[in-house]
């Protein structure tokens, strides 16, 4: 029971501060929390693959890449339309590319399939690259149009206003995250898990393997693509630079410094990154050094992540509260 | 000789030199992978890290065949410094920890390579005695490349005897078909690991020595050829040199014959030929294991 009122206490001072983040920390930080948003959601779709399913991909920033240029194509070319159709386009574009994929990918597993996805990457960027009639190559499509929230008849709401875009932003990918979550709740996400642990045993249980790597695949890329949808509006600009490899690299440092067993790893991870990332380039240009050595420190030091490591000091800490209980009952 | 046929037989020394360096890389690669079953992601870095070394010997003595010598093995001391403190202390992880791991120390080096040499290019000179033309049956081919050819056949045959006439070479393929057995035969595994690590980045080390001259020498020098060398471990077979060797040479075929007829695309068409290999058969041509 009081479980329960916790919870709700929780949630509400949850929405209470979200709800007032732009209020409080003025526009800088407003959309410093977007950008972290939006990686966020892209790491948790990232881990959908690595930490549900085992696995490993080198190039989830294509699915990305492909939100962001399907909403950002859809805009500049389709008259009047309005904000939520498209965002579904970007999450379509991005499903429509993993579809397109799965079949080939699904049969390969570990380091076949992170190799294969590296460099169907590269050949995303590179088309993206080169493709300047359509896709601007490197300096991308900019200044399309970003239409008002709007419900015919009821509501419409200027999403140019940091703020506005803020809640928007905020809200779809609430959303996103809460259906991903619910996804890995759900039967299926169970047999996700077990196709990571032991595919053959699964197999043997008369579970689809491919299919479900299938169906999880396409889940995670179409989640990938609202990520990048959302990137797309809040920069007004995609380039081939959101397809690259370091934009790959993006949900694995975020997940592995997160912790990949847990469904939120992720979005602490982000966090930790965003933050780490702010401080530094006020101090130095070698973003690439420092994420190099925060990879390498992690794998080395905290293999789980700061969900791990949390989990490690509640450990220990509980010993030590229970060895002090102990030491009292006894004097 | 008409110049159409010259032109072509220019194109294919062309590509058979550069496939010859894909070879050494993704060689280098393929020992490692088939022996320890990481796969590097660094490998491509340290192939970088070897031709800013030549640059730096280059400089400092003036002569190219010191540079060619001691800036591979520099390159495989760190090869060797990063099995020896950090992949071996992440081995139980799995798979998923070296890829990340490798990916980590290729961005430390790309980083300390900026910082040490700067981002723009290097330029470093082909030397005098490997520059020029010379005349073979009527046709001119341009010298360097054919060191190149050369300086890889020569490589390859050192390997090769390495490989199957010495005693470390028998552990090593004994270790591919199964390193724990090995290891319980009371041989040093890990130290065998060492070496073969340290060999197979050096392989790597020979080729950014030998490309440096031809290509300038940057901080993109690493995804330029990295790329391709993984798409040729991929496509090849993941462990499997022949494999290795014969993907190399179809794709520095393709890429000199492709910059000619369809220069745009040239780059897609490795690609191409990468998905159509693993759509019919997805262990790669030669591969057993994925």
């Amino acid at each position: 029971m009081t479980n329960k009122v916790f919870k709700w206490i929780l949630w509400i001072v949850l929405v209470t501060v979200l709800a007032g983040y732009p209020k409080f920390f003025g526009i800088y930080y407003t959309n410093l929390f977007v950008t972290f948003a939006v990686f966020a959601i892209f790491s948790v779709s990232f881990n959908l693959l690595l930490g549900y399913t085992g696995l490993l991909s080198f190039g989830h920033a294509m699915f990305f890449g492909a939100g962001g240029y399907g909403t950002a194509l859809a805009l500049k070319h389709i008259q009047g339309l309005s904000l939520l159709p498209a965002v579904l386009i970007g999450l379509l574009s991005a499903g429509v590319l993993s579809l397109i994929l799965c079949p080939l990918v699904v049969r390969v597993s570990g380091t076949a399939f992170a190799m294969l996805h590296l460099a169907f990457g590269q050949l995303m960027h590179m088309l993206a690259y080169k493709l300047r009639g359509i896709t601007g190559g490197e300096d991308g499509i900019g200044g399309f149009p970003i239409p008002p929230f709007s419900i015919p008849g009821v509501v419409s709401i200027n999403m140019k206003a940091p703020e506005n875009f803020y809640y928007f932003a905020i809200v779809v990918l609430g959303v996103s995250l809460w259906i991903m979550w619910f996804f890995t709740k759900t039967p299926f996400g169970q047999i996700q898990v077990g196709v990571r642990d032991n595919a053959m045993r699964i197999d043997y249980l008369g579970f689809k393997v491919p299919q479900t790597k299938a169906v999880v695949y396409v889940v995670a890329g179409a989640f990938a693509g609202v990520a990048g949808s959302i990137y797309a509006l809040f920069q007004n600009l995609i380039s081939s630079g959101a397809l690259d490899i370091f934009t790959s690299f993006a949900p694995i440092t975020m997940t592995m410094v997160g912790g990949i067993g847990s469904f939120l790893g992720p979005v602490l991870g982000a966090a930790i990154i965003q933050m780490i990332e702010e401080l530094t380039t006020r101090f130095t240009e070698q973003v690439e050094l420092v994420v190099g050595l925060i990879l390498i420190l992690v794998i080395v030091f905290f293999p789980m992540g700061a969900v791990g490591l949390l989990k490690i000091l509640k450990q220990k800490w509980l010993a030590r509260s229970a060895f002090k209980a102990s030491l009292e009952k006894a004097s | 000789m008409d110049p159409k046929t010259a032109m072509y037989v220019a194109q294919g020394i062309h590509g058979l030199a550069y496939g010859m360096i894909l070879f050494l890389v993704a060689s280098g690669l393929n020992i490692i992978f088939g022996m320890m079953g990481i796969l590097n992601l660094a490998h491509a870095s340290f192939f970088m890290l070897s031709a800013y070394f030549s640059y730096q010997f280059l400089s400092m003595t003036g002569n190219f065949w010191v540079a060619l010598l001691l800036a591979p093995v520099a390159t495989a001391f760190f090869g060797i410094l990063l099995e020896r403190f950090l992949l071996r202390k992440i081995h139980a992880l799995g798979h998923m920890g070296e890829l990340i791991l490798t990916v980590g120390v290729s961005l430390v080096i790309l980083a300390g390579v900026k910082i040490f040499w700067g981002t723009e290019s290097l330029p470093l000179k082909i030397p005098p005695f490997l520059s020029g033309l010379v005349s073979l049956a009527g046709m001119d081919y341009p010298v360097y490349r054919l060191f190149i050819i050369t300086l890889s056949l020569v490589v390859l045959g050192i390997m090769a005897l390495l490989l199957y006439k010495t005693r470390l070479g028998k552990i090593v393929r004994a270790a591919v078909s199964d390193a724990d057995m090995v290891n319980a035969l009371g041989i040093n595994m890990p130290l065998v690991f060492m070496i073969v690590f340290g060999i197979g980045t050096w392989l790597a080390g020979v080729a950014g020595v030998a490309i440096a001259p031809i290509l300038l020498v940057f901080p993109g020098l690493a995804d330029q050829i990295g790329m391709d060398a993984f798409v040729v471990v991929v496509t090849g077979g993941f462990g499997s040199l022949s494999g290795a060797f014969i993907v190399s040479i179809i794709f520095g075929l393709l890429s000199s014959y492709g910059v000619q007829f369809l220069s745009q695309l040239a780059p897609l068409l490795m690609f191409i030929f990468m998905a159509i290999v693993l759509a019919i058969k997805p262990t790669g041509f030669f591969g057993e294991r994925e």
